[in-house]
C-alpha cells in the first residue's frame, strides 16, 4: 500500500516535471498579407524617442513591491538604449546604457546593482522597445486570425509578436517554455503603448505594470 | 511663487536681509509646518523635467511625513529615529522593499534639521550663510557624500525665516529643485498622520 501510494506520488512528479519541460506545439499559420508584418513592427518606435513610466513591481506575489519611475531612451537605428530607475523623490537607484549586446552600468545601488538584475531589465527594456533586428523566421495568422510573427535567435530562443484582441510580446527559450510574456494596451502614444504588463517567469517570477506618463519622438 | 514660511509668527513684514542670530531665532519658533511642494527633477537623460507634486506635514516634536501625490504616490514617515516608506499601488498602501531607504532616511532625518534651522547640526553637510537678499544657506557635503551631491542651497524669501526653495545639485549635471507653497504655520494636526500612510 505505502509501495504504490509512493509509486503514485513518484510518478506524479514525474508526469508534472516532464509538463513543465513540454515545448508548446507549432502552430500552424496561414500567409498573412504584408501589412501583417508591419502591424508586427509597429508595436515598436521607429526612430529615437524617450519616455517616462510609472512602474509598479511585484517581485513576490503578496510579498515584495515597490513602485518607481523609469526614463527610457532609445534608437532602434544604433541599437541604443539608456534607462534609469528612480524612486519618487528622485534618488537614481540604477543607471545603464546598451549597445548592441554590451551593457554599461553607470549607476546602481543595491539591491539594483547586480549582474543579474542589469541583464534582466535591459532584456525586458529590450524586448519592449526594441523591434527585433532581422526579418522574422516565421509570420502570418492563426486559425482565429490572429496576426503572428515569429524572431528566432541562433541560440533558439525566440521572440513572437501575437495580434488579436490583446497585443502581445513574448519570448520563449530554446525549449518553447515562456520566459517573459508583456501585453500591452492602447492607446498608443506616440508609439508608446500606454500600459504594459509584462509577467516574467524564468528564472525568477515577477510582475512589472508600467503606466506611460510622458513620451517623445 | 510660494514659500514655507518657517517664522511666519516672529515677523510677516518683509526684510531685506537678515544676519545669522535673527534667522536662528525666526526658526525656534516654529512649531509646525504644513505645505505643499513642486518639485522638478532634471536629469541630463531628459530634455523636460520631471515634474512631481506632494506636501509634507512637519512638527518641531520630531515628525515628518513627507508625501508624493502625483505621478507617483508615495509617502515617507518619520517619527523621532524610526522612518518607514509606503507606495499606493493596485488600490492600496504597500510598505517598501529596502530600495534606497539609507539614501531618503538620510534626506529626511536633514530637512527636519533645515526645518529647524540647525544647519551646523548636520554630520553630513557643512554650511555658509548668505545674507542676500534673497538669503542663502549653502549646504556643502564631505567626502564620500560628494560623489551623489555637490551642493544644496536652501533660498530664503524676502521674509523672515521664510524657506522659497531648496535647489540640489548633483555631479553630471542633474538637479532637482524644490519649490514651496500654501504653508500654514503652527497649526494643529492630527497625530495618526504620522503613523499611518
Amino acid at each position: 500500500m505505502n509501495f504504490k501510494r509512493k509509486l503514485k506520488t513518484g510518478l506524479f512528479t514525474v508526469l508534472m516535471l516532464c509538463a513543465g519541460c513540454l515545448s508548446i506545439p507549432e502552430t500552424v499559420l496561414r500567409p498573412g498579407a504584408p501589412e501583417d508584418l508591419e502591424s508586427c513592427a509597429a508595436l515598436f518606435p521607429s526612430g529615437p524617442w524617450e519616455c517616462v513610466h510609472k512602474i509598479e513591481a511585484v517581485i513576490q506575489e503578496g510579498g515584495m513591491s515597490f513602485s518607481l519611475l523609469g526614463i527610457t531612451k532609445g534608437d532602434p537605428a544604433d541599437r541604443k538604449l539608456h534607462t534609469v530607475l528612480l524612486t519618487p523623490e528622485g534618488f537614481i537607484l540604477f543607471e545603464a546604457e546598451q549597445i548592441e549586446d554590451t551593457i554599461l552600468v553607470l549607476k546602481a545601488v543595491a539591491p539594483f546593482n547586480s549582474t543579474a538584475f542589469s541583464r534582466g531589465l535591459m532584456e525586458d527594456v529590450s524586448l519592449l522597445f526594441l523591434p527585433p533586428q532581422e526579418g522574422p523566421s516565421k509570420w502570418g495568422r492563426s486559425a482565429d486570425g490572429a496576426i503572428l510573427c515569429q524572431w528566432e535567435s541562433p541560440d533558439g530562443s525566440r521572440r513572437e509578436i501575437s495580434l488579436s484582441t490583446v497585443w502581445k510580446i513574448s519570448l520563449r527559450d530554446r525549449h518553447g517554455d515562456l520566459v517573459k510574456e508583456a501585453l500591452l494596451k492602447a492607446p498608443f502614444v506616440k508609439g508608446l503603448a500606454s500600459q504594459t504588463e509584462l509577467r516574467a517567469y524564468k528564472p525568477a517570477p515577477y510582475r512589472l505594470k508600467l503606466t506611460l506618463l510622458s513620451g517623445t519622438p | 511663487m510660494g514659500a514655507v514660511t518657517v517664522a511666519g509668527l516672529v515677523a510677516d513684514k518683509p526684510v531685506h536681509s537678515q544676519d545669522w542670530a535673527s534667522l536662528k531665532e525666526s526658526f525656534r519658533n516654529i512649531q509646525s509646518v504644513k505645505a505643499e511642494f513642486l518639485q522638478e527633477r532634471h536629469l541630463q537623460i531628459l530634455k523636460e523635467p520631471l515634474v512631481s507634486e506632494g506636501r509634507f506635514f512637519y512638527l518641531a516634536s520630531g515628525s515628518l511625513r513627507w508625501e508624493y501625490l502625483s505621478p507617483l504616490q508615495s509617502v515617507m514617515l518619520q517619527k523621532g529615529d524610526s522612518v518607514r516608506l509606503y507606495h499606493f499601488s493596485e488600490g492600496a498602501w504597500k510598505q517598501d522593499m529596502a530600495q534606497g531607504v539609507e539614501a531618503r532616511r538620510m534626506v529626511l532625518a536633514e530637512m527636519s534639521q533645515w526645518l529647524q534651522g540647525r544647519f551646523e547640526e548636520s554630520r553630513i553637510f557643512s554650511y555658509s550663510y548668505s545674507q542676500g537678499p534673497p538669503g542663502r544657506i549653502l549646504l556643502t557635503p564631505g567626502e564620500g557624500i560628494n560623489r551623489f551631491i555637490l551642493s544644496i542651497e536652501i533660498v530664503l524669501s524676502d521674509r523672515p525665516g521664510v524657506i522659497d526653495r531648496v535647489e540640489i545639485t548633483e555631479p553630471g549635471g542633474s538637479a532637482t529643485r524644490i519649490a514651496f507653497r500654501n504653508v500654514e504655520i503652527n497649526a494643529s494636526f492630527l497625530s495618526k498622520l504620522f503613523d499611518e500612510p
